[in-house]
């Protein structure tokens, strides 16, 4: 998330960016020919802008922009044919369509990930291409209006085209920079860079992907509705063939991806390098114009491999991490936790009955029943393949239990999805620890923060003290990818404390750290139990745990075996035969008794 | 990275460089101040590129023949010039093309293009604006439906083909029979054109009129992976001819072969088609002489009586085994504009385009290139003319009807 003073200079780089497009276009420019450029210039850019919007910050590459690029145009011409409607209302409700395509389009395609929602989205434009062949709009070319230009938007002046272009591009940078300052950017990004993290930190990663898919859906139906009116004929082909996908894809790619300007700067090289070439060479060696379009693209992909923007932006000498990342204290620190201390009431927390799961053949978990006191630190251990990670993934909403059910503060979780189970109180953190490894620590903190605050800027006070409460106050500013494995635990912690959980689950939070470190943690773990935080943790060595919790709980081959006190379970036969094996269990057990 | 950067000066160059070319068009040296210029925008690249060669080398043999003839007379022997810009593979670089093209060369006279409708229907956007005269090819009746007062379509268009295709074809049939045929088979795919003559035959009336029943009807999307259930139909159904309204060379191939398979083909089941594909040179390198046999097709424009001398030129020129459509038409655009300019005596495209709307020629070059009169009316669409029928007999298309322009006879496959 910027700053505020960033953002501010983000507007001004846009307004900037305007004045130069109308001095280039009423100043400079004097053909028809370089406004029609300059016009389909913008209008790439727009549906670029609004491919990036989707794909560049949440990561779902979509191969299928030409669709709703193509609703658009179809959306235009149609209503202008069949019913005489000016583009100056079809092309705002060719929005309005591009954004419910994006919700239908959305609704079964984001149950795919990676390479194969990428491939799915390829299937609509294509599939659409054939709807509207068989419907029989092969070629629609807009009629004429002679006596009402301005009114049906076939202007003289091609200068006007600009600048129709230049306010949807401007529209689109704003949109796109409005989405990454909000949650909603940083939703999407945390989606990108770890989505099972950012579900357990509570957020609806479902919603926020629809909402990026509508509007990047709209922004992209809204161009192409414009270049409808820009070209005048619109035949499936040209608008939603797969050059017109590829286009939305290449040109972000290359300017860079998930930047706001990544995508204005591909259009700005590629589009009048690519036109230039088809005026240069098309007429003396007819085809060769692909070949050197294709060879200049792939040597500045070898030249900067994540876009033009980054890497002109790595070149430039760095500015310090802003001095704002180091806040001042807040007061939160000392006192008043804003959970009111929760003596242990004996009434369980969370209740687990009979639960269940299997994968395959493999029972995962077998008839676990559990019930868990507010108040107390409870561990869980077993050997390797117990199921106890499965059994963390069933109650924070990873999983599905076969069977059972799982109740919390006395209301029923079974089968809610992890971002409505954090939102009643469980956080959580994983094993191999999901961080936001792009993002700085304060940043990974924040998304966990939205859960529970009603505003942004309530949500960074709120990271400030997490961070502040498990000490990593002093690296809030560091990019997540380059701390510690101590640090990455204890930011973790962090993200799932910020929304004032009443139940932790810590997934083998203590693995792999050395002694020192060790004993760091131990001591936040202790104080989130004297903060009143029900706490359950996996280790599946006994030796730390043996001292920090105040009940044991065994599972192995997915069964609960033994229950209570540390002393008592550590001497329980099934115990040391789980982990030891069987011959080790009348060696050890003997001088128990 | 110590390659790195000559690697990016070289990438910068070639941007900086292809950015910056088209300010510095360089007009060619033999480009004289006395001559006259003409424009042709059509596909030199993409899918089309063929097609685009073929109107350029028509167009090329047009203007060399005009400038070795002295040129415009009525301009004092100025030069006659062509320049040509690619219409690329779709409507937006075809649009750029035309755009481009009238920046740069604001004494254009007139020009021609560019062969795909929809790509006529693009270009012709900007012509019409900057009221230059333009020629086309296209069958699209969109094109002269828009009110445009400078645009010239010399082929018929496709609405009025589908309503004389089978009349005419039926004519034909009962000419070299004596009997009528009664029932059709229709097998098409759906771009374009094949979908608008295939509406005109259907809900327009086209076979009511004639009074065929169609015993097979069938619409595929190309491309087509296997002719068997279209074929099939044909084969149970047994229609006395089948129309063809396929517009990618493999799916005509596959309906061919499929019929051969099915003892259909070589006349057991006469074939009418309607477009110039159907008898391109590559039709028949790729399905052979023995197919095509009989296959009757209706385009707008094909090699006529008294064009021997032309085509036998043409035919050693470019060493094309026939002339087609597109060399036909680049041909003759090029010599009604040339045509036009003796008219108004003077390169401006206003008195060009005025002297076309009044033109009538009936003799000359001009003339010769096209069936019946060069005579527009108030649409832009030419009048009087006749519908062309080719068949192809011994691995040659030869125009069978009208038949005072027809260079060899008809005949009907008897089944």
């Amino acid at each position: 998330m910027r700053t505020r003073a960033e953002a501010s200079r983000q507007r001004w780089a846009i307004l900037g960016f305007a004045l130069a497009i109308l001095v280039l276009s009423f100043v400079v420019l004097k053909s028809a020919y370089y406004q029609l450029v300059l016009t389909q210039v913008l209008l790439w850019a727009v549906l670029s802008l609004g491919w990036n919007l989707l794909s560049g910050y949440s990561g779902y590459f979509s191969f299928g922009h030409a669709g709703f690029w193509g609703l658009g145009a179809y959306t235009v011409a149609l209503g202008m044919l069949y019913f005489d409607l000016t583009p100056w209302v079809s092309i705002p409700f060719a929005a309005l369509v591009g954004a419910v395509a994006g919700a239908i389009i959305g609704y079964p395609t984001f149950r795919l990930r990676g390479h194969y929602f990428a491939l799915a989205m390829l299937a609509y434009p294509l599939a659409t291409l054939y709807v509207f062949q068989w419907l029989g709009y092969q070629e629609l070319a807009l009629p004429m209006k002679r006596d009402a230009p301005l009114l049906y938007m076939q202007f003289e002046d091609q200068r006007l085209y600009v600048v129709l272009a230049l306010g949807l591009l401007v529209a689109a940078l704003l949109i796109s920079l409005k989405v990454e300052n909000s949650r909603f950017g940083m939703a999407l990004l945390a989606i990108k860079q770890n989505e099972p993290a950012a579900e357990a930190a509570g957020i609806n990663t479902w919603r926020w992907k629809m909402l990026a898919l509508m509007l990047s859906g709209a922004i992209a139906a809204i161009a192409g509705g414009l270049y409808g009116v820009v070209l005048l004929v619109v035949t499936p082909e040209t608008v939603f063939g797969m050059l017109v996908s590829a286009q939305a894809l290449i040109l972000a790619l290359f300017g860079g991806v998930g930047s706001l300007w990544g995508p204005v700067i591909g259009a700005m090289l590629l589009v009048p390098l690519a036109e230039g070439l088809n005026a240069e060479l098309g007429d003396v060696l007819p085809g060769i114009q692909g070949v050197v379009y294709g060879i200049a693209i792939i040597m500045i992909i070898l030249w900067a491999p994540e876009g033009v923007y980054w890497r002109v932006l790595d070149r430039l000498p760095r500015r310090k991490p802003a001095a704002a990342e180091a806040p001042p204290r807040p007061t939160a620190t000392v006192v008043p936790l804003p959970h009111e201390r929760r003596a242990s009431t004996g009434e369980p927390l969370l209740v687990l009955r009979d639960i269940g799961i299997s994968f395959g053949g493999l029972r995962a978990l077998d008839g676990i029943d559990l019930a868990i006191p507010e108040g107390g630190l409870y561990g869980i251990i077993g050997p390797n393949g117990a199921g106890k990670t499965t059994l963390f993934n069933v109650i924070n909403g990873f999983l599905a239990p076969d069977r059972g059910a799982i109740s919390f503060a006395g209301e029923p979780i079974t089968g809610l999805r992890p971002n409505q189970v954090c939102r009643r109180g469980i956080g959580r953190t994983f094993q191999v620890v999901r961080a936001f490894p792009r993002m700085t620590v304060l940043e990974n903190v924040i998304v966990g923060a939205f859960v529970g605050a009603p505003d942004d800027a309530t949500a960074r006070q709120m990271a400030l003290a997490a961070l502040d409460r498990v000490g990593l106050s002093a690296q809030s500013g560091a990019i997540a990818g380059g701390l510690t494995t101590r640090e990455l635990r204890l930011m973790e912690l962090a993200r799932a404390l910020v929304p004032h959980p009443r139940l932790m689950l810590l997934d083998e939070t203590l693995a792999g750290l050395a002694h020192d470190d060790l004993n760091g943690i131990l001591t936040v773990i202790r104080q989130l139990r004297a903060d009143g935080i029900t706490v359950l943790i996996i280790e599946h060595t006994m030796g730390a745990m043996v001292q920090l919790v105040d009940h044991f709980t065994v599972l192995d081959h997915g069964r609960l075996i033994a229950s209570g006190r540390p002393d008592d379970v550590v001497r329980d036969p099934s115990v040391i035969e789980a982990y030891l094996g069987k011959k080790w269990v009348d060696r050890v057990a003997v001088p128990a008794k | 990275m110590q390659k790195s950067p000559t690697r990016r000066s070289v990438t910068a160059g070639l941007a900086l460089g292809a950015l910056a070319a088209p300010g510095l068009r360089i007009a060619p040296a033999w480009a004289q101040a006395k001559s006259v210029k003409m424009a042709m925008i059509a596909p030199l690249s993409g899918p089309w590129a063929r097609q685009g060669q073929l109107l350029r080398q028509g167009a090329e043999m047009a203007i060399d023949e005009i400038n070795q003839k002295g040129g415009i007379e009525k301009l004092g022997g100025a030069k006659f010039e062509l320049v040509v810009a690619d219409a690329g593979d779709s409507t937006e670089k075809a649009k750029n093309a035309a755009q481009r093209l009238l920046s740069d060369q604001p004494d254009l006279i007139g020009g021609f293009g560019s062969w795909l409708s929809s790509f006529t229907l693009a270009v012709t956007e900007v012509t019409e604006r900057a009221q230059m005269p333009w020629l086309t090819l296209s069958y699209s009746d969109a094109i002269t439906n828009r009110g445009f007062k400078f645009i010239f379509q010399t082929s018929p268009t496709a609405d009025w083909q589908a309503a004389e295709t089978l009349p005419t074809a039926l004519k034909l049939a009962e000419a070299a029979t004596g009997k009528r045929p009664k029932t059709i088979g229709i097998i098409q795919d759906n771009t374009a054109s094949p979908v608008s003559f295939g509406k005109q035959l259907r809900e327009g009336g086209g076979l009511d009129k004639v009074g065929l029943k169609p015993v097979v009807d069938q619409i595929f999307t190309p491309p087509l992976s296997d002719a068997t259930p279209l074929v099939d139909k044909v084969r149970s159904a047994k229609p006395d001819f089948l129309l063809l309204l396929t517009s990618a060379m493999p799916d005509c191939k596959l309906v061919l072969e499929k019929l051969e398979e099915f003892k259909l083909a070589k006349g057991k089941i006469p074939l009418v088609g309607n477009g110039a594909p159907f008898g391109s040179p590559e039709l028949l390198k790729t399905i052979g002489p023995e197919l095509l046999e009989g296959m009757l097709f209706s385009v707008a424009n094909w090699p006529l009586k008294g064009q021997e001398e032309f085509i036998e030129r043409f035919r050693k020129r470019t060493g094309e085994p026939f002339a087609t459509q597109d060399a036909l038409c680049g041909y003759g655009h090029t010599w009604i504009l040339k045509e036009a300019l003796e008219r108004a005596g003077a390169a401006d495209k206003l008195k060009v385009a005025e002297a076309i709307r009044t033109m009538n020629l009936t003799t000359g070059p001009a003339a010769l290139s096209f069936p019946g009169p060069i005579k527009f009316d108030e649409k832009g669409r030419r009048q009087e003319v006749p519908m062309v029928f080719a068949q192809w007999q011994k691995g040659v298309p030869v125009t069978v009807y009208p038949e005072d322009r027809a260079v060899a006879k008809p005949f009907w496959p008897s089944v």
